[in-house]
């Protein structure tokens, strides 16, 4: 455990330092806010861009606040999802490569502790980057479009953390098992690209990971059916401990790989 | 461009305020890393010009993570 | 009963053998130098006996250790550092990583860097680290936990004259406390600081013994008498009928029939009554050592 404290220390000032702790927090900030202001204004912006029809906003739809709340998610899960992946894939792989790892893996300290100090890290920063996030998009949201039930709000944002931590058992894992392109190139296709693609043919089941935070999102519309929500939780917590193990044995076996 | 008086500037200032902070703290940071990834003139351009993106693109590929 | 046993080690890559049944042993408080051309498999056995690396077959054994990797401090060639740690917290982590109690790794972390000579810059950032202070820290984060065997894998190559020169002096004085076991490829170097050399030839161990006894198993059979004047020393080439190297005031004697022992040729010296500075045995340098039993015109 001592081993642990010191490792998640190291890791903590290595974000800290790099601006990791803020930049990518006022990233998912942005995320969140834009889209209840751009689509509040969407009427005025294309007004004032000029040669809209009359009569054009008529045809935006009507937005209820769980929809902005929705919006919000499907960024975190693109762009936020890509800068957490790109930031984080590289974390074991590239201290190999570098020869940094070589000074700490000479040390008697277990594999566990070195892999579970990267993703607790790298949990730590994507959660707090999507609490931030959210509570953007709710203080905007309540404020143009109506205000949101506060424990559903919490539930939403519970069920995001909850795919947070697979997401960085992923690519933590993939960190520990691959080079950083083989790593990138795995963990783009099981995370962006798992959704899109299950987005468009995932309509014949009903709990993959890949559904939680629209689950998430669901909550606070009222739309998500129970059932299919923790059948989906349970299974996104069950590859997490299963991605973990993983990240654990081939750190283990990958300390061979680093630089001396 | 009326209509664009209209607008609530109070609640856009804040995407304005988050992407300067962004764009500062890149800007902080390139000036005191010892080396980046490609010229360090030439993110200078890309954070300065292109806001929010070109913040993001220098945290993620430009920092040599070494 | 020694410190450390290494028995049978091999490691192929493939049908590469790098490593090719390596034996040896080190006893506790000597300096083994591990001697070879880049590529002899000297980092490849440094990283086996440290864990980072699974043999083929063969096993390293320390005595009393169950994890060889709490008996040790291991010095890479090339250290890399966290460049966002100063060297303080760099220090104090691997201390705490490597067990060292609570209580004492601030002052045992601010006495070692000191030791190596960076108590005035414990603050900085190793980013910031010249290539002389990387080796001092690398020094600082082997020693930091009082390890049992200290590995260092060329410890000064990298170095420029003075910071080796530098290094050198540390690390003799780290001889008197610890065990050492270091590769190198400059015979100079292990010339002043070794007990035991172990020549390493393609993966194999060509040579290997007590400093001393190699000297005197290679040592050529030749002496050299250096005169106080050139007058003496051609008087004294005059004397024999030898064929006789001679360099200026430099004479260089085989051992033969007329002087078979360094006992005659004092005699002769005495009964020339010629002006001397000394007389000394030619010991062969490491180098020309390591040439004869490589069998190799090349030096390394």
């Amino acid at each position: 455990m001592r081993q642990f404290n010191v490792l998640l220390k190291k890791e903590f000032l290595e974000c800290w330092r790099s601006f990791k702790l803020l930049w990518i927090p006022l990233v998912f900030i942005s995320l969140g806010v834009s889209d209840p202001i751009m689509n509040y204004y969407m009427s005025d912006i294309l007004a004032a861009v000029g040669n809209v029809p009359e009569g054009f906003e008529m045809m935006l739809p009507e937005l209820k606040p769980a929809d902005l709340l929705l919006a919000a998610t499907g960024q975190f899960q693109l762009v936020g999802l890509i800068v957490l992946i790109a930031v984080f894939v590289g974390t074991i792989s590239r201290e190999r490569l570098n020869g940094t790892a070589t000074l700490i893996y000479v040390r008697p300290i277990s594999a566990t502790s070195v892999f579970m100090s990267k993703w607790v890290m790298a949990s730590i920063v994507g959660m707090l980057s999507a609490l931030l996030g959210y509570a953007g998009s709710l203080y905007y949201t309540s404020f143009l479009y109506g205000s949101i039930n506060f424990a559903d709000f919490i539930a939403m944002i519970l069920t995001y953390f909850v795919w947070i931590l697979f997401v960085m058992a992923v690519t933590v894992a993939m960190s520990a098992s691959f080079s950083a392109s083989i790593a990138v190139a795995i963990t783009i296709f099981i995370l962006p690209i798992g959704i899109i693609l299950d987005s468009i043919i995932g309509s014949f089941w009903h709990w993959t990971p890949w559904k939680l935070a629209n689950y998430g999102a669901g909550i606070v519309a009222g739309t998500v059916d129970a059932n299919y929500y923790w059948k989906t939780l349970t299974i996104t917590l069950l590859l997490t401990a299963i991605f973990i193990a993983i990240g654990i044995f081939a750190t283990n076996r990958n300390r061979q790989l680093t630089k001396v | 461009m009326e209509e664009l008086a209209n607008i609530n500037w109070a609640l856009f200032a804040p995407i304005i305020v988050i992407q300067l902070i962004l764009q500062v703290v890149a800007l902080i940071d390139l000036l005191r890393i010892h080396a980046t990834n490609g010229p360090k003139w030439l993110w200078l351009v890309i954070i300065v010009v292109s806001g929010l993106f070109g913040s993001i693109a220098y945290f993620i590929v430009g920092r040599r993570q070494v | 009963m020694s410190l450390l046993r290494v028995d049978n080690l091999t490691k192929n890559y493939g049908s590469n053998t790098v490593v090719n049944n390596v034996s040896f042993t080190i006893e506790p408080f000597t300096s083994t130098a591990l001697i070879g051309p880049n590529g002899a498999g000297k980092t490849t056995i440094m990283s086996i006996i440290t864990g980072l690396l699974h043999p083929t077959s063969g096993k390293v054994f320390i005595e009393d250790y169950d994890d060889i990797r709490e008996a040790i401090g291991f010095l890479p060639q090339y250290p890399q550092f966290y460049p966002w740690l100063t060297a303080l917290e760099y220090v104090e982590m691997v201390a705490n990583l490597s067990g060292v109690a609570a209580k004492e790794i601030r002052s045992r972390s601010m006495k070692t860097l000191e030791y190596v000579g960076l108590g005035k810059v414990i603050h900085k950032k190793t980013a910031t680290f010249s290539g002389g202070m990387k080796q001092r820290l690398g020094i600082a984060q082997a020693i930091v936990h009082e390890p049992r065997l200290l590995l260092l894998d060329e410890p000064v190559s990298a170095l420029d004259p003075i910071g080796r020169q530098e290094v050198m002096d540390l690390l003799k004085e780290l001889q008197q406390e610890t065990t050492i076991l270091y590769s190198t490829h400059i015979l100079h170097d292990a010339e002043k600081m070794t007990d035991q050399v172990l020549f390493l030839k393609e993966g194999k161990l060509v040579e290997q013994g007590s400093l001393i006894d190699i000297q005197q198993k290679y040592a050529e059979s030749k002496y050299m008498i250096q005169f106080a004047s050139e007058q003496s020393a051609t008087t004294f080439c005059n004397s024999t009928n030898r064929n006789i190297e001679r360099q200026g005031v430099y004479v260089y004697v085989d051992v033969s029939e007329q002087f078979p022992s360094i006992t005659a040729i004092m005699q002769h010296l005495l009964a020339l009554q010629a002006d001397i500075v000394k007389v000394e045995r030619v010991i062969a340098s490491l180098d020309q050592i390591f040439m004869k039993v490589a069998g190799t015109s090349e030096a390394i």
